[in-house]
């Protein structure tokens, strides 16, 4: 391989970042290519993407275009856009999402390199071909070099899961990540509620997007499960037992992961997190929601885009969790046996003690 | 592959013998004609929902989702308005991965089995295999072993479809042109009821032949200038006339030539005849060919058919480019944002127009005035350098 000049690759920080972020660090790593990271989102950020495309676009891909312009005023000179149509036989992605290349190639009037490899297993495109394609670019041809690069890539990514499913939060994993670190938790944190986001990645883990909700659940002592805490095959095998199809290629990361804490009955509530306009998850959440009718799981639904304002948000966080508090309340003292007057009153104690550990 | 199973299994239910069948399929624009001449040269019953229009739609948003978007609404309010009528079998095409179009039948069977409906859902899965598909769909729903029953509708439906395809392009060629207003659009109603009076295959193939022929007759001014506009955007949208707010007949009569992109019976011809007979460029082929600098891969939808066209409206001297869409439909936003780009670069005025239910007729009207009067300044300028 020629190492004598080092390539930059600029990966913008949105999207599929959030989920694949892993393999291609050490894909990349592996072939040589240093990996240039777009800044955190930001509000400059978001409003620099939302002037160059159309309103009707979600808030998602306008944050992306403005990852890219930040990469390319970076100075950044190769950029990453990868197209991914399909994970699976019939099973595709949002038309947006299988767009964004050629979104960026329009929208985006400047002088670059875009790297836009095909992701489409329906067609007969699979991973290896993906890779080939980001390679060819940086003149790489050599396959088992390339088989090798995919190797490190997914030892990466397979870390990365093993270590978030043990319960490390997102960003600590993905800082173990790029400093080579491995470690699990080996403590399991037990809170008196637990619910579970159904969201994409991109939604979720992008603290600005997703104001920070994680974070703020777990200052109201609410314990969060998300997609990283369930492996792909349970996702699968759960939205099998609910009956339902996967029709979408990132259904995992909501259908799934909901109706696998649905199905075992870990969480006290659900909050699905959407960004407006969103497609898919206009169908996704509303299949979830008629289960969860059925089941008598509580469910909210976030929609969040440019101008959600901070206080409303925080104000339906915390009437949704006070509510799960007082339905789980009411469900305990169901259980157990009729109470005489002294232990009503030490009952109330202990309510007390639960409520100020929500406070 | 459990999956999929399930999927193969769910797409043809059969809980209803085939002799009790009463079939109904969701409205768009004028395929309830061909439509029904097919079925009922196989044996069937069919009910046919009222034309869309506020009372179905408002229908529609009610039982649906909001976020969905505005054709799953329209057919939703013409399954439950079919199933109160008596049918009972509901059909429907569905190509899965192109967008939220492969959900569709999925929410609607558990939106209406929820309300208490009972019925059984056959879908066409427009992927691979098409021709086969549709005869296996055809038989499903008739059980008709009768080949030559076969040979009759599917003979009947296309040259219907054909037929109505022909008016459709001499009205709208026609209605800019004409000298007693209204002619046109006499002519065209008057062959759309013999069209579907029509009951044999010699008729039926000669009807294209006498609707040139009819149309023809209405005087027209030859010499009128008159720009053209092509009009472009989702399936749906733009066959559908309740929709699109009839658009075709307001442009008409601005003085506007109309050439809609997208016919239905030149795309049934394309899904459906075997790519040996299909000897002809298909309009996919053409706006792949047309889009690709623009474009580098289909991304599901009419997007690529959307870029493609404006690019060959450019390349072929039209006039100017509408784009309907309907809110929030995945694909042609993708398409918006490539737009502009495209009609700066090719010099072609483009308006994209999105609609939903909230759609007011005033400010739309306006807008559609606003850019035929550009257009026109622009052919003016054009023709006096």
């Amino acid at each position: 391989m020629n190492k004598a000049y080092k390539y930059k690759i600029g990966i913008p920080r949105a999207m599929s970042y959030y989920n694949n972020y892993p393999f291609y660090l050490g894909f990349f790593n592996y072939l040589g290519i240093d990996v240039v990271l777009s800044d955190k989102t930001t509000t400059k950020i978001i409003n620099e993407g939302s002037s160059y495309v159309v309103s009707d676009t979600c808030l998602p891909i306008k944050v992306y275009v403005g990852h890219v312009i930040n990469l390319l005023d970076k100075g950044c000179e190769y950029i990453f856009v990868p197209s991914i149509q399909s994970t699976d036989y019939k099973i595709n992605n949002c038309s947006k999402i299988r767009g964004l290349p050629e979104i960026i190639r329009n929208v985006v009037n400047r002088d670059f390199v875009m790297v836009e490899p095909t992701l489409d297993k329906t067609e007969n495109i699979g991973l290896l071909d993906f890779c080939e394609n980001i390679a060819n670019n940086f003149g790489i041809t050599d396959k088992k070099e390339i088989k090798k690069a995919i190797k490190l890539g997914f030892e990466y990514y397979n870390n990365f899961f093993a270590m978030t499913q043990s319960g490390v939060s997102y960003k600590k994993a993905l800082e173990n990540i790029e400093n080579k670190k491995f470690e699990l938790e080996t403590q399991e944190v037990v809170k008196p509620l637990s619910v579970v986001i159904m969201g994409h990645g991109y939604n979720l883990f992008d603290e600005r997007i997703s104001l920070n909700i994680i974070k703020k659940l777990e200052q109201m002592d609410v314990k969060v499960y998300t997609s990283l805490n369930v492996s792909h095959k349970d996702s699968i095998d759960a939205i099998d037992n609910l009956g339902e199809i996967q029709y979408w290629a990132n259904e995992l990361e909501l259908t799934g992961t909901a109706a696998y804490f649905l199905n075992n009955k870990k969480v006290d509530g659900i909050i699905a997190l959407s960004a407006f306009g969103c497609g898919p998850d206009s169908l996704m959440v509303d299949e979830i929601s008629y289960h969860c009718k059925e089941q008598n799981m509580p469910l909210i639904h976030l929609t969040i885009d440019e101008h959600t304002g901070e206080a409303g948000f925080i104000t339906r966080l915390e009437a949704f969790v006070d509510m799960l508090m007082r339905k789980k309340r009411a469900s305990l003292s169901k259980k157990s046996k009729p109470i005489n007057a002294v232990e009503a009153v030490k009952n109330e104690e202990k309510e007390e003690i639960l409520t100020s550990a929500v406070k | 592959m459990k999956a999929s199973e399930k999927f193969e299994k769910n797409k043809m239910e059969n809980k209803i013998p085939a002799k009790d069948r009463v079939i109904a399929w969701p409205r768009m624009g004028r395929i309830d004609i061909p439509l029904k001449a097919l079925l009922v040269s196989l044996g069937a019953k069919v009910v046919i929902p009222p034309a869309n229009n506020k009372e179905v739609l408002e229908l529609g948003v009610r039982n649906s989702i909001e976020g969905i978007c505005l054709p799953y609404k329209l057919n939703l309010a013409n399954y439950m308005m079919a199933l109160d009528k008596g049918a009972n079998t509901l059909m429907m095409f569905q190509a899965p991965g192109s967008c939220r179009l492969g959900n569709y039948t999925k929410m609607a069977q558990k939106t209406l089995k929820s309300m208490g409906y009972d019925f059984d859902m056959v879908i066409f899965d427009m992927y691979k295999s098409k021709m086969k598909q549709t005869l296996q769909a055809f038989w499903h729903v008739t059980h008709c072993i009768n080949p030559f029953r076969y040979y009759k509708g599917f003979s009947l439906g296309f040259n219907k479809f054909f037929a109505i395809d022909t008016a459709e392009r001499l009205l709208f060629y026609t209605r800019p042109r004409e000298i007693n207003k209204g002619d046109a659009e006499k002519c065209y109603e008057k062959w759309l009821k013999i069209t579907d009076e029509t009951n044999s295959i010699w008729q039926a193939k000669r009807l294209k032949k006498k609707i040139i022929e009819d149309f023809k007759k209405i005087p027209i001014d030859k010499n009128k200038d008159v720009p053209v506009i092509y009009l472009i955007g989702e399936f749906f949208v733009l066959l559908d006339p309740y929709t699109n707010q009839n658009i075709e007949k307001e442009l008409g009569e601005m003085g506007v030539e109309v050439q809609r992109q997208i016919m239905f019976g030149d795309w049934l011809e394309h899904v459906l005849k075997p790519s040996i007979f299909y000897r002809k460029e298909s309009h996919r082929e053409r706006s792949v060919k047309y889009a690709d600098n623009y474009m580098k891969r289909a991304i599901g939808g009419e997007c690529i058919e959307t870029i493609g066209d404006t690019v060959y409206a450019a390349k072929h001297g039209i006039d100017g480019i509408i784009h309907i869409s309907p809110f929030s439909c995945m694909p042609e936003i993708v398409a918006q944002n490539i737009l502009p780009k495209v009609s700066r670069e090719e010099n072609i005025p483009v308006m994209s127009l999105v609609l939903d239910e909230q759609t007011g007729k005033a400010g739309y009207i306006t807008r559609i005035e606003a850019f035929v009067d550009l257009v026109k300044r622009k052919r003016r300028l054009k023709n006096n350098v």
